[in-house]
């Protein structure tokens, strides 16, 4: 590697070093609390899958450039210099956590292994050696949010198609809108994912519940955030900032994807409406009355699984276990404490670079469907669609025999007026 | 020899102390000074009151103790008996009148604690020798430990030799004569010290004690500073 390439990815580096980053990169004590916290080393049972060796591969650097020790005595903390092997590892550690935080409840100090994964995740960007799709996709998002005309038309054509099905969920009264787009003044702007099965049943239920409310031109995903462009990021989430403050609405409802509901919740600032995810909207309609389930449609004992983002990092848990109460008499808890729940594995971009991943995510969560078969549950809920996604993959890989659901489609299936 | 016996006993001393208060001040000062992360870091459920969690989180370690029983009844034993042996080092300075709500000679724990601390220091050091405890560690987990085995072992031999033999050659008024005059910049070492059959283990007790603090602010040792505010980013 050339000295001006490594020092651009030193700027990166940099770039990256506020507060919480410095409290994380100097305090680790390598006391081992986190090796059975990695899903990935309690699956594969490899040492470079322990959260601390992990994080030690970003943190060698941070001891080579960023400490004093680093250029007299590089050797006590193992420091190591940024050379194309450096990246490779770098690679490794980034692209095999899924940023689910679990090793953060067992580290004694409270280490966020995936915001040290940032780090590695930016340096990649800045050598070229990201998973390109990913940031392919990013830039698609990115370019969507400057030329939104050129995409208008298609959209609302594929929305108007919808509307039937929506219809045949919940039947509207005469003149009434099955979905509205780009209607200002409605109190919750809908960010849905592109994917029918996103929209159509969110779309009956905010009908059944009389919600005055707007679908987004944009889909909630954040693939800056997956590949860990900060920058990205943010133009991503600001499309749909901008959105829903055009249209002055009091609330931004993000579909079931853990990503998106966190990037939106913590990143946005202070904005003159709220976020919420569709799983704390759907609570709220069933505690105030405004929708009715009917317990008896579904057959078979319900576990579900707490998609990380959603859950640990963003809180919302009471919720699809007070929605599930109406749908069901046969609840299984997988975990007695969600903040302990495994992660599915498919999280940080994995299930986005699909078939590329399989093989490792099959095998990387081994003891998430050992967790999911315990329950001895048939459906197996979420509210993620990537961890919808992986579940499936592991029902079929595992030959698990459940069906995988995600709750909002379960909320809309027991409708009744 | 005597040289060598001064320069440890008293400039050494000093520059060790300054590297240790100036370093560790200007590493949290550029620490604190960074901006701070923009979004939420914190897991949840959350539990109120947070800043009484966190607290709990900092000194209870209550995740190693779920995780990690053992490990977490030595780190207690540690942490603790640091905490006292610091005490019992500030008695040898003057007497305390709050240190001696349990009236006790000095130092505390007759004997026992730096023990206990050797023990627990031999035990971290031998669970970093089985793997994956191995794989993680780097030469810096190994050496502050070594280090502070040694600083344990060669204080508790004085205050075991008092204590449990008799040994009266070497009194706590020599040690106040020898820190008080460190204290008020007029070192004096008096013959007791640098003298005696057991001189030599206080030379070396305090010669590991100096290394310690010359690496204290650059090793991870920081996370006694750092462990608070880290635990307040995850409790919110």
């Amino acid at each position: 590697m050339d000295q001006k390439t490594r020092d651009d990815l030193l700027d990166l580096f940099q770039s990256k070093l506020n507060e919480a980053m410095r409290f994380y990169l100097e305090t680790c004590t390598r006391c081992g609390v986190c090796t059975e916290a990695c899903h990935v080393y309690a699956s594969m049972g490899q040492v470079r899958y322990i959260a601390a060796y992990r994080a030690e591969i970003v943190r060698r650097l941070y001891k080579k450039y960023f400490k004093g020790r680093g250029k007299f005595w590089p050797s006590v903390g193992e420091a190591k210099e940024l050379t194309e092997m450096a990246v490779v590892e770098l690679f490794d550690a980034a692209y095999s956590c899924t940023g689910c935080r679990r090793c953060m409840v067992y580290c004694p100090f409270g280490i966020d292994t995936q915001m040290i994964m940032s780090i590695a995740k930016l340096l990649l960007i800045g050598a070229n050696a990201e998973p390109e799709i990913l940031s392919m996709l990013a830039d698609t998002s990115v370019e969507k949010g400057k030329s939104l005309d050129l995409f208008k038309e298609g959209f609302l054509d594929g929305i108007k198609r919808l509307e039937e099905e929506v219809v045949a969920k919940w039947q509207l009264e005469a003149g009434e809108q099955a979905i509205s787009v780009d209607k200002e003044g409605a109190d919750l702007l809908y960010v849905a994912l592109a994917g029918a099965h996103s929209i159509i049943p969110a779309a009956a239920i905010f009908n059944a519940a009389g919600e005055n409310w707007t679908l987004s031109f944009f889909e909630a995903v954040n693939f800056g955030a997956f590949v860990g462009d900060p920058s990205k990021t943010k133009l991503i989430l600001d499309r749909i900032v901008n959105e829903a403050r055009r249209l002055k609405v009091k609330e931004v409802c993000i579909c079931e994807c853990g990503t998106a509901f966190r990037v939106m919740k913590q990143l946005t600032g202070k904005q003159p409406f709220g976020v919420v995810s569709i799983t704390e909207v759907h609570a709220r309609y069933l505690r105030e009355g405004r929708i009715k389930l009917d317990r008896s449609k579904l057959k078979g004992a319900v576990t579900y699984h707490d998609p990380c983002q959603i859950a640990r990092n963003a809180g919302v848990m009471d919720e699809p276990r007070f929605i599930l109460q109406h749908l069901t008499d046969d609840f299984r808890e997988m975990t007695p404490e969600p903040k302990y729940n495994w992660c599915c594995g498919g999280g940080g971009g994995l299930v986005a670079l699909g078939e590329e991943t399989l093989d490792f995510r099959m095998k990387s969560s081994r003891i998430k469907a050992d967790q999911v078969k315990e329950t001895g549950a048939t459906i197996l809920a979420t509210a993620c669609e990537n961890c919808h996604t992986q579940l499936s993959n592991l029902n079929d890989h595992y030959k698990m025999e459940m069906r995988v659901e995600f709750l909002s489609s379960m909320v809309a299936d027991a409708l009744v007026r | 020899m005597d040289t060598v016996i001064y320069f440890v006993l008293v400039p050494m001393v000093y520059i060790a102390f300054a590297v240790f208060f100036i370093g560790t001040a200007v590493r949290l000062i550029k620490i604190f000074r960074e901006p701070k992360h923009p979004a939420p870091l914190q897991v949840y459920p959350e539990k109120s009151p947070k800043w009484l969690w966190t607290l709990h989180d900092t000194f209870l370690f209550p995740t190693v103790r779920r995780h990690k029983p053992m490990l977490w009844v030595f780190l207690m034993l540690f942490h603790i008996g640091l905490l006292l042996l610091i005490i019992g080092h500030l008695e040898l300075f003057a007497e305390f009148k709050i240190f001696q709500i349990i009236p006790h000679e000095i130092f505390l724990g007759q004997g026992y604690l730096g023990l206990l601390l050797a023990i627990a220091l031999l035990y971290f050091l031998f669970r970093r020798f089985a793997s994956p405890v191995r794989d993680l560690s780097v030469p810096e987990d190994y050496y502050l430990l070594i280090l502070l085995f040694l600083i344990v072992i060669f204080g508790s031999e004085m205050d075991w030799a008092r204590r449990w033999y008799g040994y009266e050659e070497m009194a706590v008024s020599d040690y106040q004569e020898y820190l008080l005059g460190l204290l008020y910049l007029d070192p004096y070492l008096p013959d007791a010290v640098t003298d005696s059959g057991h001189s030599f283990m206080l030379v070396l007790h305090v010669f590991f004690a100096n290394l310690f603090l010359l690496f204290f602010p650059f090793s991870q040792s920081m996370h006694s500073f750092l462990s608070l505010p880290m635990n307040k980013l995850r409790r919110g």
